[in-house]
């Protein structure tokens, strides 16, 4: 009896302890940080550099854990349903929380209510490349090309409702009566393969893949597909630039918290976020591994950015006719 | 010349620190004990590794996690012979004969021979990445859909040879494969096939899980039901722990063979070890004088194939290295491992980074030489693994199949199909269906479909373009060729009066 009722002292001054903690001390207990896709791609190296700095700067070990399939649905689908006390943390993309939720017919979480958002890490422009032997120089000489040969050409994707695809189809749409046929692949790499080969003659791809193809002259670029020209091409006109405002195309990596995470968490961990871009060596690093880091970014701009982008892809993703599962 | 010599030098120079040898030595330890664990392959200790190379400056980090890969081929094949549950995926084929060998007092014989045959593939295919590299790159990337497709179609004849038992049996195992390799999202119509709604299905079904469970829990499973009816007596003692003239006689073409075999499907991207150690188990089961040995412990079949997945590991090398294309998943985390530590894989590393390019081809050599000194003083010691009583060894293997599996995606789901794959195989012995041409039909068979309508697609729906480009052309001749061959009655008569006893 006396047994029964220490035990359940120590247990309820153990969860009163705990209650008060998690907002103040947190982090008191490893956190995972869940990336939705394999190890040692894009995302993962992100997360890796990201984690790397959480754990020296709040005193606990960030532990990446890759969750992959079902072009990353399996990852957020379970950061979603977490408990929201800072301890299960996902590292987004622009498939998890723009582009999936447009393209899957039975999602089972919601980008914006499902998630509470912490803050944006940065941003990877995509470009448009082509087959040296493609007789194109611009985009408008591409265009050209391409409405003087209604479907003869094709582009390649790193897989049907993938990002690579959706620039493909958003060109599709602005260029207005281009037919090209679109080849789907099973991730960039064989896609790339097949574009320094000859095998397709298009692609948009992110600038980590396609820039040392590009420097050693296996591919040649047309445009840039963000606003602002890339910083590693300077010299590269974007498709704003060259007759299409509208075309705004890159990924991006944020850090999202299961539903109802606690503000004080929130704001710990944004915190943190903003200093680690902040911290010269790191936004080396992770310019290295392929994004441009993007400093200042609040939960709320987070939340603003995650709504834009799904109004941008919605037109783009009904023309694709895709109802994935 | 003098170019290559003097690149190899300084190769070696950096390979040849105490430094980079330490990491090399980690790498091909490591790699070992991960190939001789059945379930743990080197992608996910490559994974679990990763993050600890941050701190390693990158000529360390990369000759370490390149010996974990071309390690874990060496290692691979130890469980297989001895207890016919395979270390590694592409060490499947190499239980068919090996484990026979095994079961004749011969294991000793069998696992030297794979370590020798791994290492002269290794060191042929280091040289192949050192000499033609580029050159090699180049001639693989004349492999468009339309070419997959036909060596695809050519594989899968070959796959009918596969089987030592009846054609029919071989040709609905190939079938079932097929099907389940269908088991996803369709990569050209984004169409849900067979995944009842299940996401984890969403990708298809992993090779591991497969070949897991129907060799690895199905062999562990009919042990037992042996064990209980006659006692452990199945495995005859070992006589020598060598191998004989003979033994080295008839290994050594099958070594060549292999090493040919796999250093070219290496290169391909979409080929790698798997479909190397397979193919090499065709080819020479097809050029036997007589076949009928196969399956029954011809050292041919551990030679070939453990000798083509080691060259086709280190030829993986190729399009990653020169190009910066990763051709599997295991490239793809050496691509990451690259960029984390400041460098761009890609055309120039060659030119930008000659210390780490040529340290790290350098590194393989050293690394296939530790390999063979590691491998073959151990072969003495994997064998008293044979003394280890069952109700230890048994769970022991389950224990790590299951983390092995799990470790791949961190999915507990992954780990319930394998226990599934387990019970089909179970039926499989029973039934006398054997699993190798279902996991060859299982790798074939969406990359054939796939590689069809991608050359559809891209000739705009003229099945023309297999017959215009000459090596496609080339392939589906030999592939009719092949087929004649097979349903031959004259050979199809012999074929059923060689095997027809392996069935009871």
């Amino acid at each position: 009896m006396l047994r029964g009722v220490i035990a359940a002292l120590i247990l309820a001054s153990g969860l009163l302890a705990s209650g008060a903690n998690a907002q103040g001390n947190y982090p008191t207990k490893p956190v995972r940080v869940i990336v939705p896709f394999a190890v040692g791609g894009p995302t993962d190296l992100v997360a890796r550099v990201v984690a790397a700095k959480l754990t020296e700067y709040l005193g606990q070990q960030f532990i990446v854990e890759n969750r992959p399939g079902a072009g990353g649905n399996i990852g957020a689908d379970m950061v979603s349903k977490a408990t929201g006390d800072g301890y299960t943390l996902l590292m987004a993309t622009v498939s998890t929380h723009s582009t999936n939720p447009l393209l899957y017919k039975k999602i089972s979480y919601d980008p914006v209510t499902g998630f509470t958002p912490v803050g944006q890490v940065g941003n990877t422009p995509i470009v448009l490349v082509v087959h040296p032997s493609v007789p194109a120089t611009d985009l408008k000489s591409l265009v050209e090309l391409l409405k003087n040969n209604p479907g003869k050409y094709s582009y390649g994707s790193s897989g049907l409702g993938s990002i690579l695809h959706l620039c493909g189809e958003h060109f599709r749409l602005l260029a207005g009566g281009i037919d090209y046929v679109h080849v789907p692949y099973r991730g960039s790499a064989p896609m790339m393969n097949d574009l320094v080969a000859g095998q397709i003659p298009i692609v948009f791809d992110g600038t980590p893949s396609a820039l040392p193809q590009i420097e050693a002259k296996a591919i040649r670029v047309l445009a840039t597909g963000t606003q602002k020209r890339a910083r590693q091409l300077p010299d590269v006109p974007t498709m704003a630039e060259q007759g299409y405002p509208a075309f705004d195309c890159y990924t991006w990596n944020a850090i999202f918290a299961p539903p109802k995470t606690p503000e004080a968490i929130v704001t710990k961990l944004n915190a943190a976020i903003q200093r680690l871009v902040d911290d010269p060596p790191t936004f080396k690093k992770l310019q290295e591994v392929g994004i441009d880091p993007t400093p200042k970014q609040t939960p709320a701009m987070l939340e603003a950015h995650v709504k834009a982008e799904l109004v941008k892809w919605t037109p783009v993703a009904k023309a694709t006719g895709l109802e994935l599962e | 010349m003098g170019d290559l010599f003097h690149n190899l030098a300084l190769g070696f120079a950096v390979a040849g620190t105490l430094n980079n040898l330490t990491y090399c030595f980690i790498g091909a330890m490591l790699g070992t004990l991960v190939g001789v664990l059945p379930g743990i392959g080197p992608l996910a200790t490559l994974a679990m590794l990763l993050p600890i190379t941050f701190q390693l400056p990158p000529e360390g980090a990369l000759i370490m996690l390149a010996g974990i890969f071309y390690g874990a081929q060496y290692g691979g094949s130890t469980t297989s012979i001895l207890i016919n549950v395979p270390g590694e995926s592409s060490s499947v084929v190499t239980a068919l004969d090996g484990h026979a060998m095994a079961k004749q007092g011969r294991a000793g014989s069998a696992l030297a021979i794979a370590a020798i045959g791994s290492f002269f593939a290794g060191c042929v295919a280091t040289v192949a990445i050192a000499v033609a590299g580029p050159p090699l790159a180049s001639v693989a990337q004349k492999f468009g859909a339309a070419e997959y497709f036909s060596l695809m179609v050519f594989g899968l004849v070959g796959a009918v040879v596969l089987a030592s038992g009846s054609v029919i049996k071989a040709v609905a195992m190939i079938i079932l494969g097929l099907l389940l390799g269908l088991i996803g999202l369709d990569v050209t119509s984004g169409q849900s096939r067979f995944t009842f709604g299940i996401p984890e299905l969403a990708d298809g079904i992993g090779f591991v899980t497969v070949s897991l469970g129907l060799f690895g829990i199905a062999e562990i499973v009919t042990n037992l039901e042996r064990a209980s009816k006659h006692g452990r007596d199945l495995i005859q003692p070992v006589h020598s722990l060598m191998p004989t003239r003979q033994d080295l006689r008839q290994a050594w073409p099958a070594i060549l063979r292999g090493t040919g075999v796999g250093t070219l499907l290496g290169i391909l991207p979409g080929g790698g070890a798997v479909l190397a150690s397979f193919s090499a188990y065709t080819l020479e089961k097809k050029i036997a004088k007589d076949p009928s040995r196969f399956g029954k412990g011809a050292i041919e079949g551990v030679a070939g194939p453990e000798s083509a997945n080691n060259a086709a590991a280190q030829a993986s090398f190729i399009p990653m290295l020169t190009l910066g294309i990763p051709s599997n998943a295991v490239m793809a985390l050496m691509v990451g491992a690259m960029m984390i530590q400041g460098i761009t894989p890609g055309p120039q590393v060659m030119t930008k980074q000659p210390a780490l390019f040529w340290g790290i081809v350098a590194s393989m050599w050293i690394g296939n030489l530790m390999l063979v000194i590691i491998n073959l003083p151990l072969v003495g010691m994997w064998i008293r693994l044979l003394k280890v009583p069952y109700n230890m060894l048994f769970p022991a293997i389950i224990i790590f199949c299951s983390i092995g599996i799990y470790s791949l995606n961190n999915s507990v789901t992954d780990v319930l199909f394998t226990a599934g794959f387990g019970v089909m195989g179970y039926l499989f012995v029973k039934l006398g269906f054997e699993a190798a041409p279902l996991l060859l039909g299982f790798v074939l068979g969406p990359l054939m479909e796939e590689n069809l309508r991608r050359a559809m697609t891209i000739s705009r729906g003229d099945p023309m373009t297999f017959i215009d480009r000459p090596i496609s052309l080339g392939l589906l001749i030999a592939s009719l060729a092949l087929l004649a061959l097979v349903i031959a009655p004259a050979v199809r008569r012999t074929r059923q009066e060689a095997f027809q006893e392996e069935e009871t």
